[in-house]
């Protein structure tokens, strides 16, 4: 009888139907992030708006690095790398591009990405310039995933220590490229004359990459968090996300029970990379400009304290530890000079009270839902 | 009927070390087959040979007449050859029915678009998964325990989980590596029983080492005896309890060093 069955799942329908049903979270997301930047965003004014974005890209970068330490528990202190990398990719592709179709970097939005519109409703929602943002921000989520690609083949061979070595290595080799290339090129004239692959080599070396338009608001942080919580949400909850999670807790294991674990190493690692690279184009588009001196390897522990603070494995808890992270220094303002002292002071304490971070590897609502079952010692399936 | 696995000449050598030398078995579809031997003989790395972890120096293993060697270990199980592990390797902070999921992902064939969509007969996909995995548990008496942290399992539940793991790939043949190991005499005692039990059931092919004699002899139909990496004896389980080499390599022999002539 089993052995049918096996058949039967070997066989399942090769349909291509998205359900509506499937399509509804996408849809609750993006009426959320209309909402919040509609009336949210001109009410809290814009510091508080401000941090709200700064909390929205710092959970995407932390999700994002939770699929390869915490679902896989390959210890990655890269992250920013991929970060820098999208951040870049994007900013030139709105920059030069801005220059090549209106012949000036500047705005050219709609109401979704203003952070100054009174009514968001009042004039177009999207302009050509933020098609021009998202497609920069997906271009360098790509380049980001085929480096992260590059670096997850070495992950192959090493483990613990060694791999995050190599991610050390490679998050540090993208900063020194990056400040090594040539002069932002600034005269439209002279963009227009140049081959573009010239362009893709005139970053702006130590000096940044400066003059990107404006277009990160909250309604795009919001939108671009909440798939990076989707996608890792329903990868947890599938057979492909336990794979990466028999990985963390036993490789051999996983191994013999038939887990391609090469294969899913590298695929979380291009997953996490290609997430980190949108975030770094929401950053990029926030300040206006991009350094990668700014995003060395101290971005890097951000995400991994965040991380492992969360819980390992724990969607939520990375989650709650970006918005607690953010939002704890801007508090911590008010004790000026003594604000970093506090700030590791606290996260000491909180290593020494739950070492194994908020949630541990479990998720909030899987710890809330069993409790009383628990206590008795019986976990029967409801 | 021909051999189902049918293992020629196996060896390898750790530098200078004959961990196992000539190693030979012939099993059929439904064969049940103990593989003993002092500690050290080698029987585990036998296990990691046949599984992939090592490679032979030599030899060849083919299962249904498809040859395994130099195949990656998940490639091996895909093939329909699975394993319990001698000193457990549960996945531990997951839950006990994750466990068993875990070991259905092989027979699974959603991407990870379908993943991400959620489209592609991939909510399906997870009902069977999750359908299985719980029909398997309750085999295994472990139906109530679905939601419990592998980690959290008295030691016999965990013995028999992995069992139950390594059915979840459904296999042809089943290596277990002492699955009696730490068990009471009860325990022990309904084992036998489920070893026997899953051997009908679900057609198996098995190969398991135990030091246990009592559950050795009682259920095995042939046994091969291993000492220092070669075998030594192979016969039914009363030809095996009669057979000097075997005594010796158990007992020692009287001339051994120590042990006075009378």
């Amino acid at each position: 009888m089993l052995r049918m069955k096996a058949r039967s799942l070997e066989l399942s329908p090769p349909a291509w139907t998205i359900l509506p049903r499937n399509l509804l979270a996408l849809v609750v997301i993006l009426a959320i992030a209309i909402m919040m930047h509609a009336w949210v965003r001109p009410a809290v004014g814009n510091y508080y708006n401000r941090v709200m974005m700064d909390v929205g890209i710092n959970i995407v970068l932390a999700v994002s690095l939770t699929i390869v330490n915490g679902f896989t528990g390959q210890f990655s202190i890269g992250h920013a790398g991929f970060m820098t990398l999208g951040g870049y990719v994007a900013a030139a592709t709105t920059y030069y591009g801005s220059q090549l179709l209106w012949s000036k970097a500047a705005f050219f939005g709609g109401t979704l990405s203003s952070n100054t519109a009174e009514s968001v409703f009042s004039a177009g929602l999207l302009g050509g310039g933020d098609l021009l943002f998202v497609a920069g921000c997906v271009l360098g989520g790509c380049i980001a995933a085929g480096a992260g690609y590059v670096v997850g083949l070495p992950s192959l061979r090493l483990r613990g220590d060694y791999l995050a070595i190599v991610t050390l290595g490679f998050g540090e080799i993208i900063r020194v490229l990056l400040q090594a290339s040539g002069p932002q090129v600034t005269r439209t004239a002279d963009i227009a004359a140049k081959n573009p692959f010239e362009l893709t080599t005139a970053l702006g070396g130590a000096l940044g990459f400066t003059r990107v338009p404006i277009y990160t608001t909250q309604f795009w942080t919001i939108l671009f968090g909440g798939v990076t919580l989707l996608v890792a949400y329903r990868l947890k909850q599938s057979s492909m996300g336990r794979a990466l999670l028999s990985i963390r807790e036993d490789e051999v294991a996983a191994e013999a029970m038939g887990v391609k674990t090469t294969r899913m190493k590298v695929l979380a690692f291009v997953i996490a990379a290609f997430f980190a690279g949108m975030g770094g184009g929401l950053y990029a588009h926030q300040l206006g400009q991009i350094n990668a001196g700014e995003l060395g390897f101290m971005k890097s522990f951000d995400f991994v304290i965040m991380v492992v603070l969360g819980g390992m494995g724990s969607i939520s808890g990375a989650t709650l530890a970006a918005i607690v992270l953010t939002v704890l220094p801007e508090l911590l303002r008010g004790v000026a000079e003594y604000r970093m002292i506090v700030y590791a002071l606290l996260l000491i304490v909180m290593m020494l009270v739950r070492p194994q971070g908020l949630f541990g590897v479990r998720e909030a609502w899987e710890l809330i839902r069993p409790l009383t079952r628990r206590m008795f010692g019986s976990g029967a399936k409801a | 009927m021909s051999a189902l696995l049918t293992v020629d000449n196996i060896g390898i050598s750790f530098g200078g070390l004959k961990a196992v030398q000539a190693f030979a078995v012939e099993m059929r579809a439904g064969d049940l087959r103990g593989l003993i031997g002092p500690n050290g003989a080698g029987k585990t790395t036998v296990f990691n040979l046949l599984t992939g972890v090592y490679q032979p120096n030599q030899g060849i293993i083919s299962l249904g007449g498809r040859r395994l060697n130099g195949l990656a270990p998940h490639q091996i199980t895909a093939a329909g050859m699975s394993r319990t592990f001698q000193n457990i390797r549960l996945f531990g902070d997951l839950s006990v029915l994750d466990n068993v999921r875990i070991a259905c992902h092989l027979r699974t064939r959603s991407g990870l678009s379908a993943t991400i969509t959620r489209a592609g007969g991939q909510i399906g996909e997870e009902r069977a998964i999750t359908e299985r995995a719980m029909e398997l548990l309750a085999i295994f008496g472990l139906g109530d325990r679905v939601d419990e942290q592998a980690r959290n399992l008295p030691y016999g539940d965990q013995r028999r989980l992995e069992i139950a793991r390594a059915l979840a790939t459904f296999p042809k043949v089943l290596l277990l590596d002492e699955p009696a190991a730490g068990m009471n005499p009860q325990e022990k005692r309904a084992l036998r029983e489920l070893i026997r039990d899953i051997r009908r059931k679900f057609e198996l092919t098995i190969l398991l080492i135990e030091h246990d004699m009592g559950v050795v002899m009682d259920i095995c139909e042939r046994i091969t005896v291993l000492d220092y990496g070669q075998i030594i004896a192979e016969g039914t389980p009363a030809e095996i309890q009669k057979n000097p080499a075997v005594i010796e390599a158990y007992l020692g022999t009287a001339d051994a060093p120590g042990v006075r002539k009378e």
